[in-house]
């Protein structure tokens, strides 16, 4: 909830141009890599969900870009050593550009929207750029909130 | 079965949820209306924190906004405040520049009154001591200014070269104690020597006892000393002293250039006369 707060209120104003930084998918990538369990895969769907009420596009559509992202997200985790920082910023990096054009694709199948495809992959890098030179606060943050958290269980 | 349901609950998880994404967007794009059925309640229960959280950003970025235009404000004044200044100095200098117009058109016409051999000149240094009265004028040798030259102005008599260099002269003003000057009173044509007084002004010596001098008199040279041309104004009698006892009477003349602001001058050479005025 934080998070799409600032993401509907704080972040629009760190945009470069029409490129904000996604701190949803940022999320999203953090349940892929530490959240291996359904409820990270659900958060991924609430995630996605959320961003979609609150941008006006179809449902669904960043519901499923974000539900891939933490698939192919959780799957390299299992697979792959993505542990140290500069590893993570790339999967976010990547992870921006995957879940760009997954949407690219179902607008492509489900809508047709003229001119759409060129207004996004012209923010696609910057977007991922963002996205990427913003991860490492926002893993530190979460991974804080979560440590307390299980200290608070314990 | 269950094993591998349990081994693979996250993916079997993750893509029950991306088929229902496309459900959604599938039946979204085909109804062309918003299918969201919890969008009422989440954008009503984000409603209050988005609302103050936009509102604290919005005076954030407010008050941001006037610090930067207050900074703009600033270098804006300082930049209005040169202005002013530059164009004060461009008012100052042109003020200046119409003043020495009228000074130097002043010393033209005066010129061309005169006839013989003439320069004119700067003033560009005065006395170092109060009790002299000397200034260095910007022309010498080099331009044909020579020692023992008239040098005197629209409104009168100034003074004499009395050392000259390459490119400068140094001039002994009429008032002081080491000037003379061959005069006339110009009514009476009583003829005697104008001299420097020790206050700033000049006395008229040697005027014969029973010659007629009154206050008001104008007081002209007389050009018999062979450095000022005849007939040039030196100043107007202020006070008039005759002893009971003596052949002679003494005039306080007051000069009529203002010889403490003059800035420009003529010198002029021997032989030098004002002209006859035609009719």
């Amino acid at each position: 909830m934080i998070a799409l707060l600032l993401q509907t209120t704080v972040l629009p104003l760190a945009a470069v141009g029409r490129a904000t930084p996604d701190l949803l998918l940022i999320i999203c990538v953090y349940l892929g890599l530490h959240q291996h369990s359904v409820a990270g895969a659900l958060g991924a769907f609430v995630l996605g969900y959320l961003q979609d009420t609150f941008s006006g596009s179809t449902i669904g559509l960043n519901a499923f870009g974000m539900c891939l992202v933490f698939t192919v997200v959780y799957l390299t985790s299992r697979r792959l050593w993505v542990d140290n920082a500069i590893s993570k910023i790339v999967v976010v990096f990547m992870a921006s550009v995957l879940k760009t054009m997954a949407i690219l694709a179902l607008v492509a199948v489900f809508m047709s929207v003229d001119g759409l495809w060129q207004t996004i992959l012209g923010y696609l890098v910057i977007e991922a750029l963002l996205a990427a030179v913003l991860s490492p606060a926002v893993f530190a943050l979460l991974a804080h909130t979560q440590q307390v958290t299980v200290e608070e269980e314990e | 079965m269950l094993e591998f349901v349990r081994r693979n609950r996250v993916v079997l998880t993750s893509g029950s949820l991306l088929v229902i994404s496309l459900l959604l967007l599938s039946a979204g794009s085909r109804t062309q209306r918003r299918f969201d059925p919890f969008a009422g309640v989440v954008l009503e229960g984000m409603r209050p924190l988005q609302g103050a959280v936009a509102a604290g950003v919005d005076s954030v970025t407010t008050a941001w906004r006037t610090y930067v235009a207050l900074i703009g404000v600033k270098q804006e004044n300082e930049r209005l405040r040169h202005r002013i200044l530059v164009l004060e100095q461009q008012a100052a200098r042109l003020g200046e520049v119409e003043q020495t117009d009228k000074r130097l058109a002043e010393l033209l016409k005066f010129s061309s009154t005169l006839e013989g051999p003439m320069q004119a000149a700067q003033i560009i240094g005065r006395d170092a001591l109060p009790w002299f009265s000397t200034v260095v004028i910007g022309k010498g040798d080099a331009d044909g200014v020579h020692k023992n030259m008239a040098v005197v102005s629209p409104f009168g008599v100034v003074g004499q070269t009395t050392t000259v260099s390459a490119h400068s002269a140094r001039v002994l003003l009429i008032t002081d104690h080491n000037s003379g000057v061959d005069a006339v009173v110009q009514r009476s044509r009583a003829r005697g020597i104008v001299e420097g007084a020790l206050d700033g002004g000049c006395v008229m010596k040697y005027l014969k006892r029973g010659e007629d001098v009154e206050v008001g008199d104008r007081i002209v040279t007389s050009g018999l000393d062979g450095i000022f041309p005849k007939g040039i104004m030196i100043g107007e009698v202020t006070h008039v002293t005759r002893g009971n006892r003596g052949l002679l009477q003494v005039a306080d003349v007051k000069p009529t250039v203002a010889l403490d602001r003059i800035e420009e001058v003529l010198v002029v050479g021997g032989g030098a006369h004002l002209k006859e005025e035609t009719p």
